[in-house]
């Protein structure tokens, strides 16, 4: 039973870390029709923004936080400008081509800034365990579902309370009434990709503690999320985040009781059976392109 | 009328090809053999992605399951590799139908995501079955292909093999393409209901094209299992997946003439980089993005544009409401 909690726990933590990565996939999804294929570098870019602040640069932990999803709300723009806009127009191909060339580059130019040395990025929960009848848990992980549980609150109020989040809706919904409405269009949808560059750097601070930072990571994520948002539901933001935590807790529980070796195996055959038999996903709704 | 373009294709593949091998180095002739190879693939999914409009970024698990039928028929088997050639691809068209059958329901993003997810459990599966694939090691000593005891062995004697197949499948799908058959395919890329409206099966077309597009990543398979004569789970990876798709869209998608000429391109591209030390996979990620942006058409449409240049027509008017919303 200890074992269990432990592993639930653990689970959870890297489930988040998916589910903030779908969302991020989510809401450039259904503002923009983007399939973006770079999102698992957008992670690692997170990720590598914290190895400059906290471990280069040597800030203070808010500070260092601070300015790290700043150089990825940053980056988030320039994404827009330089990869969206352009290719905007091309068909569902080019798009996918185009943004994992633009992965490409990203991974490459990570790699050429930092080496192919893995670094260690500390969290300031590090080391502290809490014993939870028998099992030993990191608070590290404790901390990581709650800051996820703190985002997802935050984005419910953007989306329902705020004039922008309601505004980024109707972009989703409907781009021509939207602008015929007097929406500024082009503000919100780069504002998507902001929001997305962002959500991706907390998954990335809050994953480097737990696996390695490494240049290669960023594909093994960008796959569980999509995983993720097909269980779930395409286009679904509870259900990118129930789709994460899912494919997190198979990816642990499978590894322990069933086989370490096959354990990516569970979730995308999972993935594909949705596919096959609900390919709405779990809250998604019907539409004709899902089959 | 209708031999005259698919002959004129393989006739070009052949005295082109011949012609370059004459003069290359033996470094580049490997290269050129990988293209020719690649060449075969990406004609392959032409059929599925050019004319019927399926997004797979499946297409190496295909090619996976033709080098590792021929591998494991001719290792552990003992068969003569001509006879275990035609066994691996019925055995992938076959897996192709079962796969098919369900999975074409799908369209679009989904379609992508759900080959994507199969490209991934093969390269799972394969690297975990140590029993049947030998995991991560791969399958060493393929032997090689031979005509009595001729051995065609070696860049020069394999690029002839090489280009004989390229040039036939070439053709074939040429042919296709002319023919009731393709049509079909691109009616149903076009306009799916209209499709089905004028009486087309679109199921069947779909499967159709799939299963040939699975048929040649077979026939590709086996040659890369020929030529290199070694296989393993990273040389069947959904990157090179997506890069037949790339080599699709840059040399132009829907057209043969493209197919190669995208394998070509994306196959020598990064050697021209070398020189450029480790930033070349940079470059390479930036050169392909500057083509999709400034070449949407890719390198045939390159072609056809300086053509029309004097009679220019406005682009077609592009709709600006995401595909999401239909």
């Amino acid at each position: 039973m200890a074992d269990f909690i432990q592993l639930l726990v653990n689970g959870l933590a890297i489930g988040s870390v998916y589910a903030l990565a779908a969302i991020g996939f989510v809401i450039v999804y259904s503002a923009t029709g983007v399939v973006n294929f770079a999102a698992g570098q957008f992670v690692m870019f997170g990720t590598f923004a914290g190895v400059v602040t906290l471990i280069n640069a040597q800030l203070p932990w808010s500070v260092a936080y601070g300015a790290a999803l700043a150089i990825m709300a940053l980056f988030g723009a320039l994404f827009f400008i330089t990869v969206y806009l352009p290719l905007r127009r091309g068909s569902i191909v080019t798009i996918i081509i185009g943004t994992v060339a633009v992965g490409i580059i990203m991974q490459n130019a990570a790699l050429l800034s930092f080496g192919s040395w893995p670094f260690r990025l500390p969290s300031p929960l590090e080391d502290r365990v809490v014993n939870l009848g028998g099992a030993i848990i990191s608070t590290h992980a404790l901390g990581v579902v709650g800051v996820t549980a703190l985002m997802v609150a935050g984005l419910w109020v953007l989306f329902n309370r705020t004039s922008v989040g309601i505004g980024m809706r109707a972009v989703a919904q409907d781009l021509q009434a939207a602008k015929l409405m007097g929406l500024k269009v082009n503000r919100l949808l780069a504002l998507s990709w902001v929001l997305a560059a962002v959500l991706a750097g907390v998954a990335g601070l809050m994953l480097g503690p737990m696996w390695f930072a490494d240049v290669n990571m960023g594909d093994p994520i960008a796959l569980k999320a999509f995983a993720a948002t097909i269980i779930g539901g395409f286009g679904s933001l509870p259900g990118a985040i129930v789709g994460g935590l899912f494919v997190g807790l198979s990816e642990v529980l499978g590894a322990s009781y069933v086989s370490s070796a096959y354990k990516d195996l569970i979730s995308f055959g999972i993935m594909i059976l949705f596919l096959l038999v609900r390919p709405q996903g779990v809250f998604g709704e019907k539409i004709q392109d899902r089959g | 009328m209708a031999m005259r373009a698919p002959l004129a294709i393989a006739a070009a593949i052949l005295v082109l090809g011949g012609l370059v091998a004459s003069v290359l180095p033996e470094y580049y002739l490997r290269l050129f053999n990988l293209s020719a190879i690649s060449a075969v693939a990406v004609i392959g999914l032409n059929f599925a992605f050019g004319y019927a409009g399926l997004i797979s970024l499946g297409h190496a698990a295909f090619v996976g399951m033709g080098a590792y039928g021929l591998a494991i028929l001719t290792t552990a088997w003992g068969w003569s590799p001509w006879l275990a050639m035609p066994a691996a691809i019925v055995a992938t068209a076959a897996l192709a139908v079962l796969i098919g059958y369900p999975l074409l329901r799908l369209r679009g993003h989904y379609l992508a995501l759900a080959t994507l997810g199969l490209n991934v459990s093969f390269y799972i599966v394969t690297s975990n079955w140590i029993g049947l694939t030998g995991g991560t090691n791969g399958i060493a000593r393929i032997p090689e292909l031979a005509i009595g005891s001729l051995a065609l062995s070696g860049e020069h004697r394999f690029l002839c093999v090489a280009l004989v197949t390229l040039a036939v499948v070439a053709a074939l799908a040429a042919m296709l393409h002319a023919s009731r058959h393709g049509r079909e395919m691109m009616a149903v890329r076009d306009d799916e209901i209209a499709s089905e409206m004028i009486g087309i099966d679109v199921t069947r077309v779909k499967i159709t094209a799939f299963v040939l597009s699975a048929i040649c990543a077979a026939i590709a398979g086996c040659l890369f299992a020929l030529h290199v004569r070694f296989v393993a789970p990273e040389d069947f990876t959904y990157a090179h997946s997506i890069t037949y798709l790339a080599m699709l869209i840059v040399g132009g998608e829907g057209t043969i003439v493209g197919a190669i000429l995208g394998a070509i391109l994306l196959t020598f591209l990064p050697e021209w980089l070398r020189f450029l030390g480790t930033t070349y996979l940079l470059f390479f990620g930036l050169l392909m993005l500057c083509i999709l942006v400034f070449l949407p058409t890719g390198l045939v449409g390159l072609g056809r544009r300086l053509r029309l240049r004097s009679r220019r027509t406005p682009p077609p008017a592009s709709v600006g409401v995401p595909e999401m919303t239909s």
